[in-house]
């Protein structure tokens, strides 16, 4: 029974949060060298072999979702959450406490004149005059009693934020949706459908980007109710619950197929994406690239983000083997057997994310009252002051302040003895 | 206007070049006459360095606040003005000595940066942005003040000439209350720093966290001073150890702030 007691005792002190929070920060460090989410063979070509099979081993590729970073994090809320629970009854006391003089002091300085004073220049409130059963005068005033509470709310507040994000890992749901205006797409299994009705993007004198804005419509499929709003980077916007964000652009083109000179089939292709030929499934159009301004230097490239000289790079496949590759620009078009192939009208698309995390507000929450938790911790330091009178008629000035130090006796005694500017000579 | 920026950013190099040796010279030669000079030409530096920054402010229409040589003569700034400040509040000329190599290497390092005034890219229009920068600056200038003084202590006792010594330093467990005041006021606005970039990160790209090395190394400087707090707590941990936790976590500030833009890749790489 001892040893468990023991056990207990260690897995809830402060000696092991501190020994794990050392452990996390190592851990930390050590996942923010290697670069997160990559295969054994990029790692193998990067590294070596063995660091690659060591990567793999200890889970570093993907450290922060490792069972165990997991299992530190566990560690720390436990012993976290349960130490506060005990410190409960402890702050209750002080608290308590904090509203009585001490038996003991910080510091203490007899003779006073007028104590009144002394409670002015140490900035306490009003003191209050108690006097006991023998008829002893002592005035006693006490602040910043929430202090007490400092060390306890700021880790509430850490268990908040991990709580926070915990849930918002297992319950929040993300999809990603592209394309150019006109076009509308389902949103994953929510029932809800996005049109894209515009997208701007605005480059300024120098060809840099100033700011791209979307204008969406979202409809929920069941009732057939929409709401739309515009979106730019910084500025998403929350419909059906739901928050769309812009998030990046790239290019899209129309194309084109005729069949033997008749139209066949025509679509908006965004560069990255296929197109297999309708009546012709095995033969596949990929859309590689695109690039504005175009001009070859021993690769294709762009001069600019401007559309001066429209190139799409494509390539062909047949049967899932590649056929060939090209640029084509100008009137160029792209002719296979009875087909042709042109590319026009380039334009820039949207790619549009859409996040829910229910619990986002509870992980900034607790990083709110983490923040009050410090503030009570650091700046609202518990005081208190009293002043027992002698038989002489001075006073006994004593204080304490627990956190207050070194700082806090010094200005102790130049409220005493303001004259000598606080000198320590008792 | 960008010239003039450039006057006064040379200008105030040479002051705080000027200030350090001063401070140097008055450890050498004790005499306070040349600590009262020291601080004068720090001030005057200071206020150099704040026409500077603000005249740069104006030439950009924005908060000079984005790119790593604004954030660096920023950094600086804040140092020297935290320093300043306690020089002043605790009557501590010998800080001066040990703080200024660490703002001139700052603005050294600032020195070396492109002073190009860039546009912002649409991820920092924010007003975030500027919370988030101008408290990690705050941040950033209390946790070198606190490391400085962290390391006066380690060193206090290896340090000759008591007279001296007891006229211009505080005692060690004054130091060990200045410095622990300092990494105070750092924790507390570094925490407020990650929460405004949470906050901003998750307007930008929609997750407030996405572990990258930035966000994992701010996380770490944030856990090393709860480590010091802790420590600060048990009597038997105060002092030295404590101390030395203060040293280590301006090590950390520096790699979070330098170290992962050079070495590491990741989303802030820009800043
Ligand atoms: C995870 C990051 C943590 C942070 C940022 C943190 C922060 C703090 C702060 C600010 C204080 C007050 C220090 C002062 O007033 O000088 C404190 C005290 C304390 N912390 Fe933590 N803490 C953390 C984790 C933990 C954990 C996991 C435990 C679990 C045992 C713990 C136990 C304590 C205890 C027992 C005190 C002393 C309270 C007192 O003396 O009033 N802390 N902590």
């Amino acid at each position: 029974m001892k040893t468990v007691r023991k056990i207990w005792k260690f897995l809830t002190s402060m000696k092991f949060a501190v020994a794990l929070l050392v452990i996390l920060a190592i851990a930390c460090s050590l996942a923010s060298l290697v670069t997160q989410g990559q295969t054994y063979s990029w790692y193998a070509q990067r590294y070596s072999e063995r660091t690659a099979a060591l990567i793999i081993a200890f889970h570093l590729d993907d450290a922060f979702h490792s069972a165990w970073f997991l299992t530190i994090t566990a560690f720390l809320t436990l012993n976290l959450f349960f130490c506060s629970m005990a410190q409960i009854k402890g702050l209750l006391a002080r608290t308590r406490a904090a509203k009585l003089p001490s038996e003991t002091a910080d510091v203490t300085a007899d003779g006073v004149e007028s104590p009144e004073e002394v409670f002015k220049r140490l900035g306490m409130p009003e003191p209050k005059l108690i006097e006991d059963a023998e008829g002893r005068e002592t005035l006693f005033a006490s602040k910043n009693r929430a202090g007490i509470w400092g060390a306890w709310v700021c880790h509430i507040g850490i268990l908040l934020i991990i709580l926070g994000f915990a849930l918002g890992q297992m319950t929040h749901e993300e999809y990603t949706v592209y394309g150019v205006p006109g076009q509308s797409k389902t949103i994953g299994d929510t029932g809800l459908i996005l049109t894209i009705d515009s997208f701007r993007v605005d480059l300024r004198e120098d060809d840099t980007v100033e700011q791209y804005e979307a204008g969406i419509t979202v409809r929920n499929a069941l009732d057939g109710s929409n709401e739309s709003a515009k979106i730019s980077v910084n500025n998403p916007a929350d419909l059906y619950g739901m928050r769309f964000y812009q998030n990046s652009t790239g290019w899209a083109a129309k194309v084109s197929v005729l069949k033997s000179g008749e139209p066949l089939q025509e679509t908006v292709l965004c560069a990255g994406e296929l197109l297999p030929i309708v009546d012709k499934p095995e033969l596949i159009v990929y859309f590689n690239a695109f690039y504005p301004d175009y001009y070859y230097a021993g690769a294709p490239a762009t001069a600019s983000g401007r559309l001066n000289n429209p190139g799409y790079l494509y390539s062909v496949y047949y049967n899932g083997e590649m056929l060939g590759m090209n640029v084509l620009t100008g009137t160029d078009v792209l002719t296979i057997d009875e087909y042709t192939v042109t590319f026009s009208e380039p334009q820039s698309y949207t790619l549009i994310q859409i996040k829910r995390d229910p619990f986002a507000w509870l992980a900034l929450a607790g990083g709110l009252v983490t923040m009050l938790g410090l503030f009570l911790a650091f700046y609202i330091q518990p005081k208190k002051v009293w002043a027992v009178r002698e038989e002489s008629g001075k006073w006994t000035v004593s204080a304490s302040s627990r956190k207050g130090g070194e700082l806090f006796r010094e200005s102790f005694y130049r409220a005493v003895k303001p004259e000598n500017g606080g000198e320590n000579d008792g | 206007m960008v010239n003039i920026e450039n006057v006064l950013f040379t200008t105030t190099l040479l002051l705080y070049f000027a200030a350090m040796i001063l401070y140097f010279v008055f450890i050498a030669v004790k005499r306070d006459a040349v600590s009262k000079v020291a601080v004068i030409i720090h001030a005057a530096g200071l206020i150099i360095h704040t026409a500077a920054i603000v005249l740069r402010g104006i030439a950009a229409g924005r908060l000079p606040l984005t790119n790593q040589y604004e954030f660096a003569t920023a950094f600086a700034w804040g140092l020297s003005l935290v320093s300043l400040v306690f020089i002043l509040k605790f009557r501590f000329p010998v800080l001066g000595a040990f703080a200024a190599p660490v703002t001139f290497l700052i603005i050294g390092y600032a020195a070396m940066q492109s002073k190009k005034i860039h546009e912002l890219m649409p991820a920092l229009q924010s007003g975030w942005l500027g919370f988030h920068v101008s408290t990690a600056i705050i941040a950033y200038g209390a946790f070198g003040v606190s490391a400085v003084i962290a390391a006066i202590f380690l060193l206090r006792d290896k340090m000759k000439d008591k007279g001296f010594l007891d006229r211009n330093i505080p005692n060690k467990e004054k130091l060990d209350m200045i410095s622990y005041r300092s990494a105070a006021l750092g924790i507390l606005f570094l925490t407020f720093t990650i929460i405004t970039g949470a906050i901003w990160a998750e307007r930008a790209w929609g997750s407030y966290w996405s572990w990258d090395p930035k966000e994992t190394w701010s996380l770490v400087t944030w856990i090393v001073y709860a480590v010091y707090l802790h420590l600060r707590i048990r009597r038997g941990w105060r002092g030295r150890s404590a101390a030395i936790f203060a040293v280590v976590g301006f090590v950390c500030v520096i790699f979070t702030y330098i170290g992962v833009n050079t070495l590491l890749p990741g989303v802030h790489s820009y800043a």
